[in-house]
């Protein structure tokens, strides 16, 4: 562990605030803020919390209610939203529960300042079609008048809430806890439209207003606990065995924390001078269009809590997080917040993989591959989303595109730079194979094209999240599609368009709440184009893009046509005749090549962006045709002294939304020893098959 | 007669009946090209004049893997064909089960492919109707293995790291391992004896049961010495198989030389299993209490 004095950590700590602060400054003004006191009581996995909201209407509306999320009642019976939706994708026994592992969330009080009580007009509501009476994840509790414009309202809430064993995202397994989605947390008011508050679905995550927290936890002593924000205080009380910590977050919109009595506390610094070159500053300043000063990023504490059964994977951990760190603060903004926590959660807590405002999760295995990235791009992933999601807080529900999209993208980039491709992993019984089954080494694009291609034609990339056909839709669109649509959009935009696209974006909607008419927008200003077209074919669209050649068809030039040639109507009577006499005479070959493309898919390119054709002939001469696939097919024919050696429809690789690509290519002599590898690797696996059935017998 | 020198036995009687394992590699081989023809000659039709550079778009696995996404309405219809030609194979497999074990029990140890098949022919019913009769006990070793399991069940659940999971977990599939070797065991005595004293199968599996009574743990104990001398030998031709590089074509020949080698290996060992159990039974019927 890096061993820092407390009073310099601290002075680390204020200048990181002050800094976060200026940084910050700019977003608006808040509107929201919570008090939390919560204790853990783990023999009964049961929270019992005090909850204090004070919620301002900034809109120019008259609001007569507010909408509160109360998630873990998604696992409290089998007709919830969630449990409906998961039995339909046979994925129920997943989050059945035994009664001791059910979860709910209670009020039983709830307040305003001056101490009336609103629970008698509190009722359940289902507001997403289709309408599920007895779900009770969102509480409609009318305000005794409605809110005018500009006026605060103070809220206190006691509630009791029982932690699920597994539920989605949190849950608890002995000891080990992972507390999310647990409080009575508001809506987000829409000036205009009302509370966007939606029920907890199988296949969506969340949206809520920035906020400032201030949380105070108390656990077992023997438990070591972490949370969104930053500890301020720590009070031990012997005599009870227990210890109360205090976190304070600013501006962030969700608050989680974790407590297991199996976690090591480790700290380190992500130190910008030694992280970042002057060199990478210049040169990313270029990209940018901004000066070098205007990039520099901040130091950064960064807190790992990590299972004792991984402490050998701790460097692992910070590695990935200094390349997330550096990159996503290089391409999109500086990291605004001090610190950032970062837990491999209690073991089968089911909490693995997820974000929190400067919290997120990740997850490991006790042996793993060195050429393996596991636990590496979850943890850029899940540290990216503090940019796709913490700051830009876009709506997960209905267009999670916006962050899982667009942090599959970035964490693609990210480990591309700092890791290389990576291999697949091959287990079995949780023992690595890759010594002996070798699996090839995949960019996270590469990868991420195949994923998408079966849900191209099934979902518009924009469906709310509930809505997809299922979670192999969702998960595929939102994710993998859109990030090969992005990567797509980079190739076609170019590298330095496409970084200030970007950060523009990025800084634009720094705690704000965007929508995917705002990333056009940006799109199309900073590019100079209108690139809408390509969002409404890849975006809006459940089209599928599949060009690819058809044929390709190379022969001798006859010497001699047969037929009656006559002069008659020609522009150039003597033309056929000159040309006979030409083809007697010549000793050069001459050949024949016919090339038919064709757009299989129902998605086309703009006419401004076409397909390129680069064919390769014999003689080392090359030939480049361009398709904007407007049309079904086309045929571009050649007349060459040479046969076509190869020809390759997109050979730069720009339209990577293309879900075949086994059809863009043609070579005369065939990808060679690959197939024959293939093809006896097939047939050896049949026989190992046969031979073993045959022992059985 | 100690450990060794039954072992030493099954292996030179399994040696002298080498050609049979020749025979087995030949007919599997015909059936493999049969199961994998269609997947082959999809992959050659889509990737047989793929344009594949030095630096390609992406590994070759990946457009294996586009060839799979875009067919998947062949692969639906493949799967069927695979049930049916498995169903087919099952009952080949039994044919040639009896030829093995005809063949390997006869004192002559030349081997003629016409002899093989005609042992095939005259044992090919009992030896169906051992293995109908075989199911009873199958349900009884899933009993078994549930039973024997059900700690190790027990310890992964209530653990709270990853390494009892993994060991549980390991340790499942070694007593599936091992007592499937014992109930294997049991089915092929009572084959040897099918067509060593020419019995009916019931009464075989009598008497197969009542041998056991005494000679069991002796047996068994031989039987997973052999097995651990194979996976030995297995696990290094896997790994040979693993290291040799197939993409020149001289890697590739080499690789499919050594995969081939793997093949006639495991039958050679299914062969030295059934000298091994035959040349124990030989010595010790008189023992059977």
């Amino acid at each position: 562990m890096e061993k820092i004095r407390p009073a310099v950590k601290s002075f680390f700590i204020f200048l990181a605030i002050l800094s976060f602060i200026i940084l910050t400054g700019r977003a608006q003004e808040r509107r929201l803020s919570y008090e939390i006191k919560v204790e853990l009581f783990p023999e009964t996995a049961m929270l019992h919390g005090q909850e204090t909201i004070v919620w301002t209407n900034t809109t120019g509306d008259y609001i007569p209610d507010i909408h509160f999320h109360l998630y873990w009642n998604a696992f409290k019976n089998e007709l919830s939203t969630l449990a409906r939706e998961a039995r339909r994708e046979k994925m129920f026994s997943r989050y059945r529960a035994g009664k001791d592992g059910r979860g709910w969330i209670k009020i039983n009080s709830l307040t305003t300042a001056t101490g009336k009580d609103l629970l008698p007009a509190a009722s359940f509501i289902s507001p997403d079609e289709p309408h599920n009476p007895h779900d009770q994840t969102v509480l409609r509790v009318a305000l005794p008048e409605p809110l005018a414009p500009g006026e605060t309202i103070a809220l206190n809430i006691d509630f009791q809430a029982k932690v699920p064993r597994n539920g989605l995202r949190t849950g608890y397994f002995k000891d080990g806890f992972f507390i999310a989605q647990w409080f009575p947390k508001p809506g987000v008011y829409e000036e205009g439209r009302g509370w966007n508050c939606h029920e907890y679905h199988l296949n969506s995550e969340f949206f809520a207003d920035f906020a400032d927290f201030r949380v105070e936890i108390t656990v077992p002593s023997r438990m070591v606990a972490g949370a969104c924000g930053q500890e301020i205080e720590k009070k031990e009380d012997t005599a009870s065995g227990k210890t109360t910590y205090t976190y304070v977050g600013k501006n962030i919109h969700d608050f989680a924390w974790t407590a297991s009595p199996r976690f090591i506390k480790v700290e380190r610094w992500f130190r910008a001078a030694e992280e970042v070159t002057p060199e990478e500053y210049q040169k990313m300043a270029e990209i940018l269009g901004l000066t070098p000063e205007e990039i520099k990023l901040p130091d950064v504490l960064m807190i790992l809590l990590i299972e004792k059964q991984h402490e050998k994977q701790i460097e692992r951990h910070f590695k990935a997080l200094r390349a997330a760190i550096k990159y996503y603060g290089l391409w999109y903004g500086p990291y605004p917040y001090p610190t950032v926590t970062m837990v491999d959660p209690p073991f089968r807590t089911g909490s693995g993989g997820m974000e929190y405002p400067t919290l997120f999760t990740a997850g490991t295995s006790v042996i793993l591959e060195k050429d393996v990235l596991s636990p590496e791009q979850v943890i850029v992933h899940e540290f990216g989303h503090g940019y796709w999601y913490g700051m830009v807080a876009n709506n997960e529900f209905e267009e999670a595109w916006l962050d899982e999209g667009i942090n599959t993208y970035s964490t693609g980039k990210v480990t591309d730079l700092a890791y290389g491709p990576g291999r697949l992993p091959v287990r079995f019984k949780g023992i690595p194979l890759n010594w002996l089954i070798k699996t090839p080494a995949v960019y996270d694009w590469q990868l991420g094209r195949i994923v998408s291609s079966p849900v191209a034609a099934l979902d518009p990339i924009v469906t709310e999240s509930w809505k997809f056909y299922n979670s192999m839709s969702y998960s595929a669109n939102v994710y993998y599609r859109a990030s090969t649509a992005l990567h797509t959009l980079e190739r076609l935009l170019g590298e330095k368009t496409w970084s200030r696209i970007m950060r523009t974006y990025h800084m634009r909607y720094r705690f704000r709440h965007p929508k995917t008419e705002d990333f056009i927008r940006v799109v199309n200003e900073i590019s100079g184009r209108d690139m809408r077209w390509f969002f409404e074919e890849f975006f809006f669209s459940a089209k599928d893009f599949d060009c690819g050649l058809a044929s390709v068809e190379t022969r001798l030039k006859p010497e001699r046509y047969n037929g009656i040639f006559d002069d008659l109507p020609t522009k150039n009577p003597g033309q056929v005749k000159q040309l006979q006499k030409k083809n007697s005479s010549r000793k050069e070959k001459i050949y024949e090549t016919a090339i038919t493309l064709r757009r299989y898919g129902q998605a086309k390119p703009s006419p401004e962006f076409p397909l390129k054709l680069k064919v390769e002939f014999e003689d080392g001469s090359v030939e480049w045709r361009e398709w904007d696939a407007q049309t079904r097919w086309v045929r571009f024919e050649f007349e060459k002294p040479a046969r076509v050696k190869t020809a390759c429809l997109d050979p730069e690789a720009v339209w990577l939304v293309d879900t075949n690509l086994a059809n863009n290519s043609y070579s005369s002599a065939g990808p060679g020893v690959r197939l024959a590898a293939a093809t006896s690797r097939i047939l050896q696996l049949a026989q190992n098959i046969l031979l073993t059935i045959s022992g059985l017998l | 007669m100690n450990g060794c020198s039954y072992i030493g036995q099954g292996v030179r009687r399994a040696s002298a009946r080498f050609r049979l394992a020749v025979y087995l590699w030949l007919i599997l081989m015909v059936l493999a090209l049969l199961a994998a023809a269609p997947v082959n000659s999809l992959i050659r039709n889509q990737l047989g004049q793929l344009y594949f550079p030095v630096k390609p778009l992406q590994p070759f696995e990946l457009y294996l893997v586009d060839v799979f996404l875009t067919n998947q309405h062949f692969f639906s219809s493949f799967a069927g064909f695979l049930l049916s030609f498995l169903s087919l194979a099952v009952v080949l497999f039994v044919f040639l089960n009896a030829g093995l074990f005809g063949r390997m029990l006869t004192p002559d140890p030349v081997v003629t492919f016409r002899e093989f098949l005609a042992d095939g022919c005259r044992h090919f019913w009992r030896f169906l109707l051992s293995l109908l009769v075989f199911l009873p006990f199958l349900a009884i070793f899933f009993l078994l293995y549930r039973l024997l399991s059900a700690p190790l069940n027990l310890w992964s659940r209530q653990a709270v790291t990853e390494w009892p999971v993994i060991i549980a977990s390991n340790l499942r599939m070694l007593l599936a391992i091992l007592l499937w070797t014992a109930f294997k065991l049991f089915l092929d005595l009572a084959r040897i004896i099918i067509v060593h004293e020419r019995k009916k199968v019931i009464h075989a599996y009598a008497a197969a049961l009542r041998f056991l009574r005494r000679n069991f743990l002796k047996l068994w104990g031989l039987y997973l010495l052999l097995g651990l001398g194979v996976v030995l030998v297995s696990f290094l031709l896997l790994l040979s198989v693993s290291f040799s590089g197939s993409a020149t074509p001289a890697g590739l020949f080499f690789s499919i030389l050594l995969a081939q080698l793997f093949i006639i290996f495991r039958l050679f060992a299914r062969q030295a299993f059934i000298g091994l159990e035959y040349i124990y039974f030989l010595e010790n019927r008189g023992n059977q209490g």
